[in-house]
């Protein structure tokens, strides 16, 4: 393997994305702006970074489909620190960084109580005994009279969207990856995605973008993918699983 | 002891103890986060054997005539198929038998919630003079201190006699190990797209769609019981009742937070009808009654809190026209004008809940209700369509094709494109 590096302009790093002042665009069947990959002369497998200038040639390698996950992440691994040799002032968040973690839901006190031995009684007054049911009641108003349990459930399962995020942010497969890459290997944790930064213009883009608007376009270009389609629930689990990652983090709509 | 084993195997108890975690493996499309959140320590087989036998045990009624599975069948998907429960001396109650199967991951106990555990709800049918007719909890316990069976059974258990709360936790236990899952449409969430047929399929897309079903029976892959376990009033009991005049009367005499004699008025009288306003005495709940669960809502019928609706067909016709009107009906009944191959749709759909154990009373069941299907008491297309009556324009319809696609229940294996 080696890195050809066409190209020493500088980028800026710029959340998630990397600001370019040199770009390449390929007209597809998709509107947003795309790389253009140099083919390898002997038909090797050629994978680029997101920023459009450094790849690397799979030496040997014709068919991507046999690119093991170990294989796919080195190969990230190498683009990326080729990345960073040329851009050492780039903003990069090492991945340990993490703000914060999304917490797993508490079952409720219902689940851990004992079992009520003596019940109700005639002189029990029916505003106490409701409130000591607790979890299991319904007094009066159909919707809003929501229990322990229903925002135990709720909160289940949104922690099983974030989890199914997780499960496509790292699996090549489920992204549709042609070229074995999943979103994980240069985001691990979903590290510098900065979900909370959007809306923003995004100069991949050249227009103010939303996060799954970033999501698609690292789909189409380091992943090799097709864009999903915004309602896609691969895209949904994906938002879920990056909102999730960055718990606690002010919402700052349009910063860079 | 034949129907004993049969319902052992049809709800995995043996292999549900067979792990050393405590938490049972439950059957295909049930909720591991669920049975967490509702179940508070998985019940132990000594307790299991035990309620079993109680449950089963004819003895625990007054005449030895009646047992916990006469009315809950597990041959039956633990209900009995007779519009209301009958009771000894073939005494008929108000309300349909629900199914003890997912019981335990109900929130409240009864169509009208009056009880919050499995253990208080074994409780009332056996004191009900028209259910199982014991006199007191004394005599129900002095009964059962007089088998030997029982006598060695609670000693062993519990290293006492036998209490009333003791015989109500030990058929809760058995209870808790009524798990139904494993249907077509499990098996559909679970990769195989062909489990559903494009019937039930276009079922599921109304149901969250035009039919508006799942506002109330709402489910999802964490919580998959297709209940919001909330209780409203969609017209079924005003159908007999004028609600002002029973509700100022019930007042006068329901005695605040009496489980026994909320119990006896539900099942005996004609305040049945107020459903969860004798619990809870609020205006807002006036004939309301809880959500059930639509797994194996096929092979449960009779319909409704009192067994009114015979087939599914005649549970859509009720809500095609919006419910029976009445003060306190709830906000989210509307008419839907839903033609009758989308009913038809979504009764299969709900038959495709039914878990693969009752699939010969499936089909038996479908035959029964299909052969009704032209005898359609509820139906008044003139009304859900909107060319009678006061209905409105129909709330925007979303017109959702395929909700595997939309994600709307849950990761699923194998979306179809």
């Amino acid at each position: 393997m080696h890195v050809r590096n066409k190209l020493g302009l500088a980028a800026l790093g710029l959340g998630l994305g990397l600001g370019l002042s040199a770009w390449q665009t390929a007209s597809a069947d998709s509107s947003n702006p795309q790389h253009r990959v140099p083919r390898s002369s002997d038909g090797d497998v050629v994978i680029a970074l997101c920023d459009g200038q450094t790849t690397l040639e799979v030496e040997g390698v014709k068919d991507p489909s046999s690119i093991s996950r170990e294989k796919a992440q080195a190969i990230s691994d190498e683009l990326m620190t080729a990345w960073r040799k040329k851009n050492p002032d780039a903003r990069w968040d090492p991945p340990t960084r993490l703000v914060a973690q999304a917490n797993p839901p508490r079952p409720p006190p219902a689940s851990s109580a004992p079992v009520k031995a003596g019940g109700q009684t005639a002189s029990s007054d029916p505003d106490e005994a409701a409130r000591r049911a607790g979890a299991n009641v319904q007094d009066g108003h159909t919707y809003g009279a929501f229990s322990a349990r229903d925002e135990a459930i709720w909160k289940a399962s949104a922690e099983q969207a974030v989890k199914e995020g997780h499960r496509v942010f790292h699996d090549a497969k489920t992204l549709g990856s042609t070229v074995a890459i999943s979103c994980d290997m240069c985001h691990p944790d979903g590290s510098n995605t900065h979900p909370e930064t959007y809306p923003k213009y995004q100069v991949q883009l050249g227009r103010v973008a939303l996060l799954r608007d970033m999501i698609n376009w690292c789909i189409e270009n380091p992943v090799r993918g097709k864009p999903l389609a915004e309602d896609d629930p691969r895209m949904k689990a994906m938002e879920a699983y990056l909102y999730a990652q960055r718990k606690g983090v002010k919402l700052e709509y349009g910063k860079h | 002891m034949k129907a004993i084993s049969f319902a052992g195997a049809l709800t995995l108890a043996t292999a549900a103890f067979a792990g050393d975690s405590g938490a049972p493996k439950l059957p295909l499309g049930l909720s591991p986060q669920l049975y967490q959140l509702t179940v508070p320590a998985p019940p132990t087989p000594a307790q299991v054997a035990l309620g079993e036998r109680l449950f089963n045990d004819k003895r625990l009624s007054a005449d030895d005539s009646v047992s916990c599975a006469t009315c809950h069948d597990p041959a039956k998907a633990f209900a009995d198929g007779k519009p209301q429960a009958v009771g000894i001396k073939n005494q008929v109650g108000q309300r349909n038998s629900p199914t003890v199967l997912n019981a335990l991951f109900l929130a409240t106990q009864f169509w009208d919630g009056r009880a919050g555990t499995l253990e208080d709800q074994a409780k009332l049918p056996i004191l009900n003079p028209i259910e199982m007719g014991m006199p007191s909890p004394e005599a129900v316990v002095a009964k059962v201190r007089a088998i030997p069976e029982y006598r060695d059974g609670f000693k062993q258990l519990n290293g006492r006699e036998a209490t009333y709360d003791d015989i109500a936790s030990a058929i809760a236990a058995f209870e808790r190990t009524a798990l139904a899952g494993n249907s077509r449409f499990d098996r559909f969430i679970a990769g195989d797209s062909k489990a559903l047929s494009a019937q039930e399929k276009r079922g599921w897309a109304l149901f969250n769609g035009k039919a508006r079903c799942n506002t109330c029976h709402a489910g999802n892959a964490i919580s998959p019981l297709f209940s919001d376990q909330k209780f409203h009033n969609i017209g079924i009991a005003a159908h007999k009742q004028d609600f002002v005049q029973l509700a100022t009367e019930a007042l006068r005499i329901v005695r605040a937070g009496d489980e026994q004699q909320i119990d006896r008025l539900a099942l005996e009288t004609k305040f049945s009808e107020l459903g969860r306003f004798l619990v809870t005495r609020k205006e807002n709940d006036i004939g309301s009654f809880k959500t059930p669960t639509l797994r194996n809502i096929g092979v449960t019928g009779p319909y409704m809190h009192d067994g009114s609706l015979t087939t599914l067909w005649d549970v859509m016709d009720h809500y095609n026209k919006g419910g029976v009107p009445n003060p306190f009906l709830d906000g989210g009944m509307q008419r839907l004008g839903l033609t009758e191959p989308e009913i038809d749709e979504l009764v299969a759909f709900m038959f495709a809940l039914t878990s693969e154990d009752f699939q010969a009373l499936e089909k038996k069941e479908l035959a029964r209700q299909r052969a009704r299907k032209n005898n359609r008491p509820e139906r008044d297309t003139a009304v859900a369509m909107g060319k009678k009556g006061h209905l409105g324009d129909l709330a925007p319809n979303p017109d959702i094709k395929n909700p595997a696609e939309m994600g709307l229940y849950g990761p699923i294996a194998n979306p179809e494109k």
